[in-house]
This record gives C-alpha cells, structure tokens and sequence, in this order.
C-alpha cells in the first residue's frame, strides 16, 4: 500500500476528527485614555504622523515615566468584569530589544506582578445539533503595557520611516490559557472581549484599527492525550474572521504534517488573508532573551482595597448580566436578550425604551425588526438613530392601544417619523388621517358591501374553504383606507359569515 | 576638540581679579554694596575660565548667554525683584539638559544633540536667578572615576595638572575648585558628586535618593542616581539642596516629603552632643592612604575633645558594597542607554548596511570603552540564565546593606570616614586596571546602595599637598542635621591648612 500526501484542504473528516485543537490567545486591546500610559500626550488614532509625541514618547535623554492612573482603573474594570484576582502590589518591568518603533529600546510592561490574575469569559457557541454550549475560558492573567510606534513603508523608497504617535499608548493585554477548542469558539472568545470593552467603555474594540488585535497559539493532538502538541503561534491578527480562518487553516495543517509523518515545530507564522494560509517565516529564529526587571524610574503600584471598590462600584452592566435581567424582568425570550445586548448601546436604547413602555415585547420586536432594518440599511449605529426612545415608546403605546394599526405603524408612521424625527407619533398619525376605524356600524357596512360583491367566494368559504377569509379582510380593509381594525374586523367576518 | 571658546573682551579691558569668594552670601554682600555686579561677576568668571582652558572642565561655555542673563540679573538687583540666587554663577555636568543648549554626557553618542526641556533641578535654579556659564566635562554617561572616559578628553586636577580631578564629576569639581564658577551641579550615582570633591578640596553633597527630582538627568543608574551640588561652601550647598528639592511631577520616584528650610537651620547647637561611629577599617586598613587615615584620626579626636561619643563601627557587608553596586548600577545602565540607538537622534554610524549594523556600529562607534563594558556587563546579569544568581542576588545584598546602615544610623548620628582611600592619583595610573579604579569608590557606594545622604567636606592636605575629603553621613531625608552638624565641623575642626 502506498501512503498518501495530505495536503490541508484535502484531508479526510475522519482523520481531522482523530485530533483535538488546542488554542490558546494573547488579545492586545488599546485602552482610550486621554493621554498615553506613561506621557500626557493625547492618545487617539490616526493623526499626521509624528504629532502626539512628546519628548518621553521619543525617548529623549533624561525624560522619565509617570503612570497614568485611569489606565490603571481600565485594567482594573476590566479585571473585576472577568473575575479575576485584583493584585494590590503591581509592578511595572521592563522587557529589553531593539527595534526602531520601539524608542527607548524597552517595552514598559508587566511580567512578574501582573495587574489581574486568573479570572476568565464565558462564551456560548452551538453544538451539532444546534443547541448552545457554553464554556468558559480562563485567563492566565492580564496585564497592563505600553503599545510600540509603527514603522512605515511608502513603497517609493527603501527608507524605512517610523511614525510614533502610537508609541506609548496604553494597552491590557490578555492571556488566555489554552482552554479553546475550535476556530468558531475562538471566534466566540475574541467577539466576546471586544463586546465587554465595548461595555466597559475601556476601548472601542476596533480591530481594524488595530485597538484590539491577537497573538493565536495552536497546537494539535489526538483525542485521548494528555500533552499538548508543538505549538504554532500566529502573530498580529486583526479580524475575527481571519482569526477563524487561520486557526482552522493551522488545524488542517499540523494534522495532516502529523498524518504523514512530517515534525511539527515550535514557531512563529504570519496569516496570509488572499490565500487563507498561513506561512513561517523564514528568518533564523533566535530565542529572545527580553531581560526584564523591574523598572527603576517607577514605583510599585498598590492598589488599596478602598480604591478597587470606589472602581467596582462604577462599573457598567455587563452584557451577561444585562441578558439575564432581559429575560426575567422583561420577560423577552432569551434570543432577543442576546441581540438587544449586542452592543451596549443597543442594550441602553432597550433599556430607556423599557422605562417608557410597559409592552416589552413590542419594544423588543421593534428594535429587532423596523429599527434593525433601518440601521442595516443606512449603515448607522444605535447611537446614531434618529428616533428617541420617548418617541419610539409614544408609536408603541399607539399600536398597542389600538391607535394606529400594526401596518400603519411600520409601513407609513414609521418612515415619516425618521423624515421628521421631532414630530410626535400621535399628531402626526392625526395630522394624517392614520387612526383606526373602529366604528362597529361603518365596518359592518363595509363588510356587507365586500360580502355582496363576491358571492361565489362567500358559498366557498361557507363550504369549508376558510383559507378566503383573508381575502375578505384585505377587501374590507381596502374600502376602509387601511384604517380599519383588522380585529375587528374579523370578527365582524366571521359574524355575517357563520 | 568640537568647540570653540569666544570671548567678549581683548587684552586692553582685561578685567581685574576674581575674589575668592567662599559664599553665595559674600557675593551677594558685594553685589548689594555695589562693589560688583552680575556682568563683572561673569566677564570675571569667563576670563578665568579661558586662563585655565587647559583643565578642560568645560565642555561648552555660554558666554553671550551667561552675559545677557547677567545684564537682567542686574536690572532685576536694582528693581529689587531679583532672586534667591541672583549672583550664583553656575555650571552644570554635562548630564543635566538646559533647554535648547547641547547635552551630551561626554558621549559621541549625543553628538550635535540640544535638549528641547530644562531638568527640574536646573530649572528651580533658574528661577531663583541663577546664572548657568556652561555645561562641564564628565567621564562619559557618568561612568568613571577618574574623568579620564570622556569623549572630550580627561580633566585635570588644578592642585596638580599631572593628576586626575576625580568622577564622575570631574570637570563640575574643578571647575570651582579652580574658581572657574562660583558653584556646579553633579550627579552622584556611586560617588561621583563626593569623589571628586573630595580630590578637588570643595564640598560635595549627595542627597537622599528621591530628594532631588531626577527629570532632565541623563539616567546612568535610575535607583541610585542623585543630583547633588558641588560648592565651596557647606553654606551653599544647602541653599542650593532647598531651592533643587522635593516633589516634581515629571519623576515619579522622587520623595513628596516636606523640604526643610536647609540654608536656614545650619547653625548647630554647641552643646548638643552627637554619637558617630566611624568605620574601622577606613582608618586601620593598609589600602588607605597614611595621610588619610592620619587625618580622619585627628578629626576623631578633636570630635571627642568636644564632648561628642565617636566610636569605632564594623560594616560586614562594606564588602559587598561594590559588587552590588556593579551589578546592579549596569544592569539598569544596560536598559537605561538601550535608547542611544542611532535611529531618532545623536550619532549614526555612516557605514551602516542594515538595522543591525546601524545598531551595532553606531553603538560601537558612539560609546567608549567603559560604556560598552558596562553595557556588556549588564546584559550579561540580567540574561535569562544569569539573572538570579546576579541581579537577584544584588537586590538582596543591597536590601541588607540598607538596613544594616539603618541600624547603625540609629545607633549613631552620624557615620564618618574618609571619602576615598587615596589622594587624587596620576592621570592613566588606573586607566588599565577597572578593579583599581573601582576601589576609589569603596566608601561612597555604600550611600547610593543605602539612598542615605552623605556629604564631603575638605579635610586638609596630604604630603603632597593633595586635598584630603572627609564623608559624614546620616539618615535618609536627615540632610537638615548632617548640613548643620557638618557646617559646624567645617568650621570648628582645626585642619592643617588654618593651623
């Protein structure tokens, strides 16, 4: 028998399921501050290059540190929300290599007391049959460090230029411990970080920016056995889809080296996103030796007990917890809980709404459907919506005390008000002849009219074809302008019919 | 040489003789009484300054500058608005950055380097009217004993050319020990303000580390570095202490603690009787000069002849007092000079093909020899494998050294011995041996691993008629009672000189 090459995309299922992944994450996440970790420049991104620099940011002889303190409480927010142990002693060290964008040839981060240890995040994926699994993955800690400038290639020469606005900026950066299994929980994972940021307002989570980017370790190893495989890791992912891409693309990788017998070996790759591979890198690889200690020009931080609860007492819901009081205060099914707390901005629009209506789920189905669709379509965000919650909870009680009908309300009330956002559901749904016919003896009219002119339908329908009873509904609603109460309506119908 | 000095008078108006002025006060009683003014003081102190060009103190003398802030100085004297220091004609190791003038702490490295801020210390001097005549020769990066390891070349001691001025402060020492200005600013990182005081038969004060804002400093070592004055006068150096000191916003290290009014409390009760303890090795050990320890035993008598208690103390760890400071002091130098890279400023090498050679060359080409031992030697104590059984140790050491001299320090009032073991010695005599060059600093580390204040006064001459400096040291953020208490020995304790 002569043995096959397996290449990646054309491995068997059975043998890929022979092997577990394993995967581990290191999510850098920029944290927005007003001025940077240890330099009161501003912190923002973008800019000319080279216009937040101070001379610290430069590295300039004789300048020194000094800690930014709402970077600190960020990291400590951040801690609290994954339930990891606060350290009351930190200390910043010093992780020494030389490279251009980084300007005093040392990384101020964190190794030996790192600022939160252990703690972790719950994410929820599906099984194969489509139910939710959760798991929790765990943090081996988070710690707080300084981020590098960048270097610049204009293609129009083979200078190098480097541009330091963001070197300096404050960054946490979390380290998982391997407790991923799949590329669509890693997905789950980091979708997860960039909400609770979000929620914590501590970063925007861009990732195409770069505010929220990864380091991915993977590895492979047969169901069954207990020690990992050789570890690949990924460096510098910027987008959750390729965070997948390139965790599954490894997976089908070490498996199939592994199937035919090739070494594994303990490296660093880059993710190409044309190809969807990923790729070594073909330099020598030394081993860094970053020589940390603890850096002199700062004092250890302690954070005193007091300090840690006035941050724990303002700290934002959480998107889990928001999800839960969804669900039992508001009585709204679970699914809705998870997309109204997509984003915090979405939950806090809910929320308002909720405070002005006592229809929860009408709330609920409005932001779902109208509002979502608008803002698919327009491209906007919650934030940028143009209806207030007063007004959006004025349509409501409009629709659910028989008002306006449903239709009305989503096909004409609706698109008139994002025209005029200011004007007032219920003058407007005056002002325009909207409101519902709810006059028994005008629809008994009607109903009698739209009976008489179809006679062979009404002798179908009487002969058991019920299915025409919507016909008559929409023939009635016709001759009321759409202002009809189709409830009524149909019970009138079904009066004259029976 | 990269300068040039220019100078604003001809031989024709040459002007007369500087005064020998020991105080700030005494200068400021003739700036007062109109005997003199802030433009003299400076054309004066210019004149000397290019008479004793060959000591090579001064790496860049601001002479229009210094001129021109004189002239203001003057109309401020008349306005009656002036300063604390209006009179006090500075200068300042070229460690120090003074805004939009070159520092470049006698490294290549920096070359063609200006600073666009002004140090902290530097600053509140300034602003109390001091008048900054030019930036002083150092050994590179702050690393030497001797000045002989600067890009700008050795410095010579004034009381014998053939001989070294001490460092790392050496040409700030000489400078007014020369009267080429009336007080300088140094940096003390294991003896460097002191040593060469000491060499140089000025005062040298080293205050508790974290007493003196550290902005502006160019880092050798960040845990151990103190700027501290150098005068002729203990007088001086505590007004200049007081106007330098206390919290600062840019350094995070330094100490928010009260800043006593130092220039104010120096008068020491006659009758307040002290316990010191002074080191027995440092007056019985052979490796201290005889004049030396002939000298620190005369002021241990005269100390007992006025009723004070001084009695012999042992330091076991003295010992390990430079090792520990080695180690540690490069290790933080080896991080600390990682940002000399050739890429946004200073010296790039031209012959560079790569990143790494224009790290490598650069680097190479920028420091000089001691630098780049230390540098080497820091990276090797901090490397993964080598890291505990050095650094980790060190950090130990220094945490027992610490509270060893705590305990002695509350045990004693003061600590006294002598601030080196010999004389200034020849220029080049120690350049080839690094152990015996390290040795000059035996009895001033112990301060910087401690971060107590210690101060050098002048303790007589030798055979030679080589200034002899005596050390007293006392308790962190105690530099009121040692300024006072050494005020008093200056003043009352008889050496050969005033005999």
């Amino acid at each position: 028998m002569t043995s096959t090459e397996f290449t990646p995309t054309e491995l068997p299922d059975e043998l890929l399921e022979k092997y577990e992944t394993v995967i581990g994450l290191e999510v850098h996440c920029q944290l927005l501050t007003d001025s940077k970790l240890f330099a009161s420049d501003t912190n923002r991104f973008g800019g000319e290059p080279n216009t937040h620099i101070s001379p610290l940011t430069l590295a300039l002889p004789g300048t020194l540190p000094k800690l930014n303190q709402k970077a600190v409480e960020y990291a400590v927010r951040l801690g609290l929300a994954c339930g990891c142990d606060i350290s009351r002693h930190t200390i910043f060290d010093r992780k020494n290599y030389f490279y251009p964008d980084l300007p005093k040839g040392y990384q101020i981060s964190q190794d030996k007391a790192p600022i939160c240890v252990g703690g972790g995040v719950t994410v929820t994926t599906k099984d194969q049959e489509n139910n939710p699994v959760e798991r929790t993955i765990r943090f081996h800690h988070i710690h707080l460090e300084e981020d590098a400038g960048k270097s610049v290639h204009d293609g129009s020469s083979s200078d190098t230029q480097l541009d330091y606005n963001r070197a300096g900026t404050p960054l946490v950066e979390m380290v998982s411990e391997p407790d991923l299994r799949s590329a669509e929980e890693t997905g789950a994972f980091v979708t997860e970080i960039r909400r609770l940021v979000r929620y914590l307002d501590i970063s925007d989570g861009n990732m195409e920016e770069g505010s929220l980017r990864c380091d991915v370790n993977v590895s492979v190893r047969p169901f069954g056995q207990e020690e990992y495989g050789t570890k690949v890791e990924i460096k510098n992912m910027n987008s959750i889809r390729n965070i997948m891409r390139a965790v599954e693309y490894e997976r089908r990788r070490q498996v199939s080296a592994l199937e035919n017998g090739d070494a594994l070996f303990q490296e660093t790759r880059m993710f190409d996103a044309e190809t969807g591979e990923t790729y070594g890198m073909r330099v020598k690889e030394t081993m860094n030796d970053y020589r940390y200690f603890p850096d002199p020009d700062l004092c250890p931080v302690e954070l005193t007990e007091e300090r840690v609860q006035a941050i724990k007492s303002q700290m934002p819901a959480l998107p889990r917890e928001l999800r839960e009081k969804f669900v039992s205060q508001y009585g709204i099914p679970a699914y809705d809980a998870e997309l109204l707390t997509d984003t915090r901005d979405m939950a806090r629009y809910f929320e308002e709404l909720c405070g002005l209506t006592t229809h929860y789920k009408t709330a609920s189905n409005w932001l779902m459907g109208p509002v979502r669709s608008y803002l698919n379509e327009s491209g906007t965000e919650i934030a940028a919506f143009p209806l207030t919650p007063g007004t959006l909870a004025e349509l409501i009680e409009l629709i659910e005390t028989q008002v306006i009908s449903h239709s009305v309300a989503t096909q004409k009330a609706f698109p008139a008000l994002l025209e005029e956002p200011g004007r007032s559901p219920r003058e407007l749904a005056e002002a325009s002849d909207w409101l519902q016919n709810r006059n028994t003896n005008e629809l008994e009219t009607l109903v009698e009219e739209v009976l008489q002119s179809m006679p062979d339908k009404v002798k179908a329908y009487q002969k058991g074809k019920k299915g025409l009873m919507g016909l008559f509904v929409g023939e009635v609603m016709k001759k009321s302008k759409g202002k009809g109460d189709p409830k009524m309506i149909n019970q009138l119908l079904a009066q004259k019919l029976n | 040489m990269p300068y040039r000095l220019c100078f604003c008078f001809s031989e024709d108006n040459f002007p007369p003789e500087l005064k020998d002025y020991q105080t700030l006060a005494a200068i400021q009683h003739d700036l007062k009484t109109g005997v003199s003014t802030c433009v003299e003081l400076v054309r004066l102190y210019l004149a000397r300054i290019e008479a004793e060009q060959h000591l090579n103190a001064f790496v860049e003398v601001y002479s229009s500058d210094s001129l021109q802030r004189a002239e203001e100085i003057d109309a401020k004297l008349t306005a009656g608005t002036a300063g604390r220091l209006a009179g006090l004609v500075l200068g300042i190791k070229d460690v120090l950055c003074y805004a939009a003038h070159g520092v470049q702490a006698g490294s290549k490295i920096l070359d063609n380097y200006k600073s666009p801020f002004t140090a902290t210390a530097v600053q509140r001097l300034l602003d109390e009217d001091a008048i900054i005549i030019g930036r002083q020769n150092c050994d590179e990066f702050a690393m030497g004993s001797s000045n002989e390891s600067s890009y700008f070349g050795v410095v010579r001691n004034a009381a014998d050319r053939a001989r070294v001025p001490g460092g790392s402060s050496g040409g700030s020492a000489v400078a007014v020990q020369a009267g080429l200005c009336h007080a300088s600013l140094g940096s003390d990182t294991g003896g460097s303000v002191r040593q060469p005081a000491a060499f140089c038969g000025v005062v040298g004060l080293k205050p508790s580390y974290g007493r003196v804002s550290r902005w502006g400093l160019i880092a050798y070592a960040s845990s151990f570095d103190c700027i501290g004055p150098i005068t002729k006068s203990v007088e001086d150096a505590a007004l200049l202490l007081e106007i330098m000191a206390g919290a600062d916003e840019f350094d995070s290290t330094v100490s928010t603690k009260q800043v006593p009014a130092y220039s104010k409390s120096r008068t020491w009760n006659e009758s307040q009787k002290v316990r010191i303890g002074y080191l027995r090795e440092s007056v019985e050990s052979e490796a201290v000069a005889p004049a030396i320890r002939q000298r620190t035993l005369e002021v241990i008598e005269q100390l007992r002849e006025q009723g004070h208690t001084v009695e012999p103390v042992e330091m076991p760890l003295l010992k390990y007092g430079l090792p520990t400071y080695y180690i540690l002091t490069t290790a933080e130098a080896s991080s600390n000079l990682a940002r000399f890279d050739g890429v946004r400023y200073g010296y790039r090498s031209q012959q560079a093909s790569d990143l790494e050679s224009l790290y490598k060359k650069s680097r190479t080409e920028g420091f000089g020899e001691e630098v780049r031992r230390r540098i080497l030697l820091g990276t090797f104590v901090l490397s993964a494998n080598y890291y505990d059984a050095y650094y980790t140790k060190a950090q130990r050491v220094r945490k027992l050294i610490r509270s060893e001299t705590e305990q002695l320090l509350t045990r004693y009032d003061f600590l006294i011995s002598p601030v080196t073991p010999t004389t200034a010695f020849k220029l080049g005599e120690k350049t080839d041996d690094s152990l015996q060059m390290y040795l000059a600093d035996i009895f001033t580390v112990g301060a910087n691993v401690a971060g107590t204040p210690a101060i050098a006064i002048p303790n007589g001459l030798d055979e030679n008629g080589l200034p002899i400096g005596l050390q007293v040291m006392t308790q962190a953020f105690e530099e009121e009672k040692l300024l006072s208490f050494s005020q008093y020995m200056s003043a009352t304790i008889a050496t050969p000189e005033k005999v």
